[in-house]
């Protein structure tokens, strides 16, 4: 604990000089969610200053991208966002396909677009079971849990493996899935569909839920920009922005439009509660998005799931920047080859990163009984702020 | 589709938000527990789970494909060259033969790399999770216990019907409808 002890006067003259308090709140604490340690200035009850340290899980996962070839990069990938292993998994490899111009057959492109989303979904509602769990509701993590257990299922059934599911391969998909798999994943996503409303009913009208969120750490649109916030964060700050719309990788081109399920989940108030309910709506939107991969992956013509690749696979000389819309926001890679079998650098954008710089702008101002439920709303994962 | 609770509690009656849970709450009581009761049932799980990863040292021919492509190295292997005197006379030839197989699970990522690389079949995947260990040396299990947990690994599964031929079945096939070269009797 920091004893740092900041002495100043008090703005009125009648007032009592007051103290600045300096609190260190992680990196081992239990209110946060892993090892992020802020570093508050305290007025009181009032947060002055906020200053998130961050480091206590680097892992060096970019420069352990630099000794490993480019299926066992996908293994690392995995694990910086370990809530959204699918999907961070998905850029490594549209990034080496992309450098090397290769043709993913159809089924694939669908088949990595579901379970894209189906992973959107695993991770949304973990955060939908965890934040009214920080700020006290217990009981809406169970019913989280017994959805992602439904889908963790078929996720399980596929790639075998629950989060890291190291399903993804240059040119594919490791293997293809399971006979009857489709229509246990169609029984799954109806299911956890059905059983939404429980979440629902159970938080999102809630007047404590809403009393301790509603109007609490406002973020503007202005800050989003600045610091570079993506995905569920930003739009609810009215940041109209997804990847998956505005520049569609995969499948998504096809399926957002009008007429189309996909749709961007926005707010315009950037209060707890609004990111709240973003996360929540977009679960909705994953679960038409993967009906809809369901549809046409049991319509396309029967055919590869994966490309033969070399014994010795090598991205050509060059760079390229390959981003997606991950769960938690954008997730880049920026991939230099120089033609060997490692790339020369992988520079990973991460989206939980950039996500909690803004918390220096968000809490000042805040009180501290207020600081969780706005931690929490943030939606991170500290191996994806760290990496 | 979407909003199905939505902003319906804004000026509506007071309380009704805690009510709704309530009511959640009260339906699921009404229903079975969903809770599976790990150590007395255990979990039925697909063919893919990865879980241990077994080894059939019959087929390994020492190629060292798996401990190379490992990301973090855990498969340990030793081996050492024994000459087999020709059947027809002539230069005897020398054969690989596995002295040590580990693979340390403290350290295995669950990748599966190195199944997918064996080009001899020797590695497989068994569901089978229950290997926790007091001492994290016990974690590195050796080629017997490799041996042992082939048992354990289920066959695989069928492939979706609109999936690719397997590659294998299609060279089969045509190994056998070339003249001279069908199934020997």
């Amino acid at each position: 604990m920091g004893t740092e002890r900041t002495v100043a006067v008090g703005i009125g003259a009648e007032e009592l000089a007051t103290a600045d308090m300096t609190l260190n709140i992680g990196p081992q604490h239990p209110s946060t969610h892993g090892v992020l340690r802020l570093r508050l200035t305290l007025d009181g009850e009032r947060i002055s200053r906020a200053e998130p340290i961050i480091g206590y899980m680097h892992r060096g996962a970019e420069k352990l991208f630099e000794v490993r070839d480019y299926r066992q990069i996908i293994v690392l990938a995995n694990r910086h966002d370990w809530l959204s292993a699918f999907s961070s998994e998905l850029g490594v490899v549209v990034a080496v396909e992309r450098m090397l111009g290769m043709e993913i057959p159809e089924r694939a492109v669908w088949a990595r677009t579901l379970l894209a989303e189906l992973n959107r979904v695993l991770n949304h509602l973990m955060f939908l079971g965890s934040y009214p769990l920080e700020i006290g509701a217990i009981t809406p993590v169970f019913y989280a849990f017994r959805e992602r257990e439904t889908l963790q299922r078929v996720m399980e059934e596929a790639s075998g493996g629950r989060m890291h599911y190291m399903f993804n391969r240059v040119g594919g998909l490791k293997e293809d899935l399971p006979a009857g798999w489709l229509d246990r994943a169609r029984a799954a996503v109806r299911e956890v569909r059905s059983r939404m409303s429980d979440i629902e009913w159970i938080i999102r009208g809630n007047e404590i839920f809403r009393a301790r969120t509603r109007g609490v750490g406002v973020l503007s649109p202005e800050a989003v920009l600045q610091y570079g916030v993506s995905g569920p964060v930003a739009r609810a700050a009215g940041v109209d922005f997804d990847l998956r719309r505005d520049e569609p990788y995969l499948a998504y081109g096809e399926l957002f439009g009008p007429g189309r399920p996909g749709r961007v989940v926005r707010r315009t108030e950037g209060d707890c509660y609004a990111r709240f309910e973003c996360l929540l709506d977009q679960v909705y939107v994953s679960l038409d998005l993967a009906d809809a991969c369901l549809d046409r992956l049991a319509d396309l013509p029967p055919g590869p799931i994966n490309v033969r690749l070399p014994k010795v696979l090598k991205a050509p000389e060059g760079h390229t920047y390959a981003w997606t819309e991950n769960p938690l926001g954008i997730n880049g890679y920026f991939l230099v080859s120089r033609g060997e079998k490692t790339p020369y650098r992988m520079k990973l954008r991460s989206a939980s990163y950039n996500n909690i710089q803004v918390l220096s702008e968000l809490l000042p101002g805040n009180l501290v009984a207020d600081m969780i439920a706005i931690l929490g709303s943030m939606f991170f994962v500290v191996g994806d702020i760290d990496k | 589709m979407g909003r199905v609770g939505g902003t319906h509690t804004s000026g509506g009656v007071p309380g009704i938000g805690l009510a709704k849970g309530l009511a959640v709450t009260l339906r699921t009581m009404t229903r079975r527990s969903v809770t599976g009761q790990y150590p007395d049932t255990s979990p039925e799980l697909p063919p893919r789970s990865r879980g241990v990863i077994a080894l059939l040292e019959e087929n390994c021919t020492v190629c060292m494909l798996c401990a190379r492509e490992c990301p973090d190295w855990c498969i340990y292997i030793d081996s050492h060259k024994e000459a087999v005197p020709a059947p027809e006379g002539g230069r005897p030839r020398s054969r690989n033969v596995l002295d040590r197989f580990a693979i340390d699970f403290a350290l295995c990522m669950y990748c599966s790399i190195c199944i997918e690389v064996c080009p001899f079949d020797a590695l497989f995947w068994s569901p089978e999770f229950e290997y926790a260990e007091y001492d994290i040396l016990d974690l590195t299990h050796e080629r017997d216990r490799l041996r042992e947990w082939m048992w354990t690994v289920p066959p695989p599964p069928a492939h979706d019907s609109r999936a690719e031929r397997p590659k294998e079945l299609s060279a089969a096939e045509g190994a056998e409808g070339r003249p001279g070269r069908g199934p020997r009797g």
